[in-house]
């Protein structure tokens, strides 16, 4: 390397030198320091013994095979090309079913109270994506139960990763996810099982927003509940029974980020 | 969706990210501090990577790479631990809190002790370093860079980078000679 000018400090160069960083002349130089100074001599015995315990105790790291896998499989080309259909077929799925949910909010059980109409909406794009993902021949467009697959999916398509949770263990097991569109933005959606049945968990951007605790709701004999937490609205969308479906809130909420 | 890499990216890609695979996972391990968040980091990274190859020009694909690695490590850790996340803003400040006692010419076998420190030991103190040491140190003694790789990943010039590591190795060395 092009030697820098003289530091200030002169063991900044003992460093350079036990390095290998030095050019000939500059190596000589601080050799004959070394001989003169113990002090000089005192540092470069320090990271020499320093150096040797790193490279001791840290030999060089593999990474997983798993993730080898997985990075693999980004270069892989893609040979499932959507089928245009069924981006027609969803539509009108759409639209017939904005209209019979619309009915519902306006009619619906006293548990449908949103206050405000914008949540009123945004309750009814969910709902709709959720039994358009039903109707559709599978409710994903990543399936994987394997969070290290489904969360870098969404990486290309949305602006901010979902958060996703493993729940295999608490008997909701991940099934994919899928990217769907709430008051007309993207919106990040994981699928989960239970038993049967498929639980929407959609995740809408909510910058600003203060945290609120679940509130359920139903909705069309859909139980649904909602809440919000550090900027994000989720909402959890399923024909299983109320009880269970807030089991899952409760579960997806406690689990450890760093799992 | 516009430019989607195509076959020759792809070949690209498996010839300048692939190779250095155990690089990115060590780099994001030390940088996390754990397995799992490095595995979620260096995917993202490759997916970057992926959608970037286009504009890697040639050269020493290791260092592109880390540095792909560490801005993603670092977006991450903003994220997901703004607390813990020590910047170059702030390292004036760390550098005061931790003036040096300057009792380098003590005649106790500190050779010895270093020597006889053990891996949690090391790990624990280099996780404590503040990032900019952290990764320098790392990438120079745990990855073995040298400080031409290490200033093009980290951004900035050499004489920083001696700088840092000095202070990074330092910082250990007290660590490990106190009692």
């Amino acid at each position: 390397m092009a030697t820098p000018t003289p530091p200030e400090d002169p063991t900044l160069l003992i460093h350079a030198y036990v390095d290998g960083e030095l050019d000939p002349a500059n190596a000589l130089d601080v050799e004959r320091h070394l001989a003169a100074d113990p002090a000089l001599a005192a540092e470069r015995d320090r990271v020499t013994a320093l150096r040797a315990a790193l490279s001791r105790h840290f030999p060089r790291e593999s990474a997983p095979a798993g993730l080898r896998a997985r990075v693999e499989a980004i270069a892989r080309p893609r040979t499932v090309a959507r089928p245009s259909w069924r981006a027609l077929a969803a539509s009108v799925a759409l639209a017939a079913l904005v209209g019979s949910s619309a009915t519902y909010v306006a009619l619906g059980p006293h548990e449908v109270a949103p206050t405000q109409s914008a949540t009123a909406s945004t309750q009814v794009g969910v709902l709709d994506a959720h039994i358009r993902a039903m109707m559709a021949p599978q409710a994903f467009d990543v399936a994987s139960s394997d969070r290290h697959t489904v969360k870098p999916w969404f990486n290309g398509r949305l602006p901010e990763a979902p958060r996703v949770i493993d729940l295999a263990n608490e008997d909701f097991p991940l099934a994919g996810g899928r990217v769907d569109v709430v008051d007309r933005a993207p919106a990040a959606t994981l699928v989960y099982r239970h038993r049967k049945h498929l639980i929407s968990l959609v995740q809408v951007p909510a910058h600003g927003q203060a945290d609120a605790a679940p509130v359920r709701h139903m909705n069309d004999g859909y139980n649904i509940v909602r809440w919000t937490e550090g900027g994000v609205t989720y909402w959890a969308v399923s024909d299983i029974g109320a009880g269970d479906l807030e089991s899952f809130v409760q579960k997806f909420r406690t689990a450890p980020a760093d799992q | 969706m516009t430019g989607q890499p195509g076959g020759d990216d792809r070949t690209r890609f498996a010839a300048v990210v692939q190779p250095n695979l155990d690089d990115a996972f060590a780099l994001a391990r030390w940088l996390t501090g754990n397995r799992t968040d490095a595995e979620d980091v260096v995917q993202e990274a490759c997916l970057r990577a992926y959608r970037a190859i286009g504009t890697f020009a040639g050269g020493n694909a290791r260092a592109w790479v880390l540095t792909i690695v560490r801005h993603t490590a670092y977006t991450w850790l903003r994220r997901n631990r703004s607390a813990s996340l020590v910047m170059v803003d702030d390292l004036e400040a760390v550098e005061r809190a931790h003036a040096d006692p300057g009792d380098q010419e003590k005649a106790t076998p500190e050779t010895e002790l270093i020597a006889k420190a053990d891996a949690a030991r090391l790990e624990s103190a280099i996780a404590d370093l503040p990032a900019p040491f952290k990764e320098t140190l790392v990438l120079r003694d745990v990855q073995g860079l040298d400080y031409r790789e290490i200033a093009q990943i980290t951004e900035v010039p050499i004489g920083t980078v001696m700088s840092r590591l000095a202070r990074a190795r330092r910082r250990l060395v007290a660590r490990l000679t106190k009692d």
